[in-house]
């Protein structure tokens, strides 16, 4: 009887600890997400007397619309643009503030992660000065060594301005992959270092040899993370900067979706928007994860 | 034996790449300092790199503070950071120490659905969202956002939680049975405090994330006298199409930036090592 008792107060217990968080999560999360794929296959004003099924029509609205390919091309070249920018340059500064004693790496090592405590939006206006083209830095600063003062509108070009987004975006994730690679480079033993040194090996040789291999499998994932915030979340740059301006030509799919939806209240369009956002998402994870496999490396 | 260093050159020109970003980083900061304390005139005479002129323009603060309202949207960000916050630790905390301490049917398969609902974008929750609290009339309201907010920390903290209470001995939990407390006295007197530096370090991360949110705050609140921090500092910027007032910016710049600078000056270590747990998949 005793026993049965302690039984079920543990199960009690468990139970009171277990389901009022899944349940909060069930309502504002799994719910959320489930209803996102039921929408995506109605043509819907946000009014619950208008919501006609129109089945898979909404998909392939998204495969002929202009706007929406090119927004997959930005993400894309968001993506492609941020890994390769940060993972060089977070890779980089890691290795210079482990393993090539650098006075003051602490130091540097707090400064450089500044940017990714700070609000997107913040980066946003920040860089939009850096940008402005009267009174911003980047014009003052060409200025100087021209004639005619220089007014380039730099987020005003449908042909180049998504190339703008890639320094104030690369600028704030550097830090918190740069802390991530040198956590992973510190745990890699010393003595496999000092092995190399007594065997003659440069640091260039220790860092293709060693180094490399050994946090491989944490570049993988901040590859695959950055790709995964820069398709959920560069909505928010590109939102502050340029609005998906001029003329759409900077829009990702994000963007898009909080324009169609929210702004133009196509609320099933947007919802097969956000279907496309978590498929590509997914799809480009596997692929990743396939295209970056590699042996692992144990120590030994 | 021979210690192989670096090319003194090399290291030099290393020094100087990390110099160059470290003021990169640094200078931007001085610059919004600089150019909260400007007027308009001075922005389009001078240069973006030049000195205020006295008598230098702090009226820029409080002209924002009230004409811009960030006294309010100071208040709102704070109002919702700490429920998210606390609501979210809460909730987190006791289904990371159940699933990290306890055997049950369905453990692992709540643990897979916290982590895998890592991998889903948040955009494509936005419009469901949107009805939802709409439905529930939390519109243009701070509890709102604060329901929102903690849920989106749910599985991080989840995920780290875990890891920190799996890592607490297992003798602790035996003893407090053999003194005769319960499955909850356990948790609260003697599991929670030992996880403390796990706590304060998911608590701080999510404070810097509720903090600077803008997607959810954008959707979920469109009233001037309820925006937080980033929302209204976004709409000031659109504003600035239709009257120019750079100083005023700078400034609400400011407000936004120097409270998140304090905490990451405070609490580096604990960001760096939750982010650290929470990567290391």
């Amino acid at each position: 009887m005793k026993l049965g008792g302690a039984k079920l107060q543990r199960k009690l217990f468990i139970a009171a600890f277990i389901i009022p968080t899944f349940l909060y999560f069930c309502l504002f999360t799994i719910y959320p997400i489930l209803q996102a794929l039921y929408n995506s296959f109605f043509d819907w004003s946000g009014m619950s007397q208008f919501k006609d099924y129109v089945g898979l029509q909404n998909f392939k609205d998204l495969l002929q619309d202009p706007i929406m390919l090119n927004a997959i091309g930005n993400d894309y070249f968001l993506v492609a643009g941020k890994v390769i920018g940060i993972m060089l340059i977070a890779t980089f500064f890691a290795i210079a503030l482990t393993r090539l004693r650098i006075r003051g790496a602490g130091f540097f090592r707090s400064i450089f992660f500044i940017p990714n405590v700070l609000s997107v939006v913040v980066v946003g206006v920040l860089w939009g000065f850096i940008y402005n083209p009267q009174i911003g830095f980047l014009n003052a600063f060409l200025s100087l060594f021209t004639k005619e003062p220089v007014t380039i509108n730099w987020l005003g070009f449908e042909s180049h301005s998504i190339w703008m987004l890639l320094p104030p975006t690369i600028w704030a994730g550097i830090g918190f992959y740069m802390i991530l690679l040198i956590a992973a480079i510190t745990n890699i033993p010393e003595s496999l270092y000092e092995a190399a040194d007594i065997e003659g090996a440069g640091q260039w040789h220790q860092f293709w040899h060693i180094s490399l291999p050994l946090v491989w499998e944490q570049m993988k994932i901040s590859i695959i993370n950055i790709m995964m915030t820069t398709l959920n979340g560069s909505f928010v740059i590109v939102t502050i900067m340029t609005a998906g301006g001029p003329d759409n030509s900077t829009q990702v799919m994000g963007s898009y979706l909080y324009q169609q939806a929210f702004k133009q209240a196509h609320f099933g369009y947007g919802a097969s928007i956000g279907i496309a956002i978590l498929t590509t998402s997914l799809v480009t994870t596997l692929l990743l994860q396939w295209l970056l496999r590699r042996e692992q490396v144990e120590v030994s | 034996m021979v210690q192989r260093t670096v090319h003194p050159v090399v290291k030099t020109i290393f020094m100087a790449l990390l110099i160059l970003w470290g003021i990169s980083v640094i200078y931007p900061l001085i610059w919004t300092f600089m150019d909260a304390l400007k007027d308009n005139q001075q922005f389009y005479f001078n240069m973006p790199w030049a000195f205020p002129e006295l008598p230098l323009h702090w009226s820029n603060f409080s002209y924002v503070w009230n004409n811009y309202n960030f006294g309010k949207y100071f208040i709102n960000s704070i109002l919702v950071t700490a429920g998210g916050t606390i609501l979210g630790l809460v909730l987190a905390s006791t289904t990371a120490y159940t699933i990290a301490r306890y055997k049950f049917m369905g453990g692992k398969a709540l643990y897979l659905i916290y982590i895998s609902s890592m991998m889903v974008p948040f955009s494509l929750a936005l419009i469901p969202l949107f009805f939802l609290m709409n439905d529930l009339g939390l519109i243009n309201n701070p509890l709102g956002l604060i329901l929102v907010y903690a849920s989106n920390t749910l599985a991080f903290g989840i995920f780290v939680l875990i890891g920190f209470f799996r890592s607490l001995p297992k003798e602790m939990e035996e003893a407090a049975a053999i003194d005769g407390a319960g499955y909850f006295g356990t948790f609260f007197r003697i599991m929670l405090p030992l996880s403390r530096s796990g706590l304060i370090s998911v608590g701080i991360i999510n404070v810097l994330d509720i903090w600077n949110e803008f997607i959810v705050g954008t959707i979920l609140v469109n009233d001037p006298t309820r925006y937080t921090l980033p929302i209204g500092l976004a709409a000031m910027q659109v504003e600035m199409q239709y009257k120019t007032e750079w100083g005023p910016l700078f400034a609400g710049l400011l407000f936004t930036i120097v409270p998140v600078l304090v905490v990451y000056m405070f609490a580096q270590r604990h960001i760096v090592s939750g982010l650290v747990a929470g990567a290391v998949k």
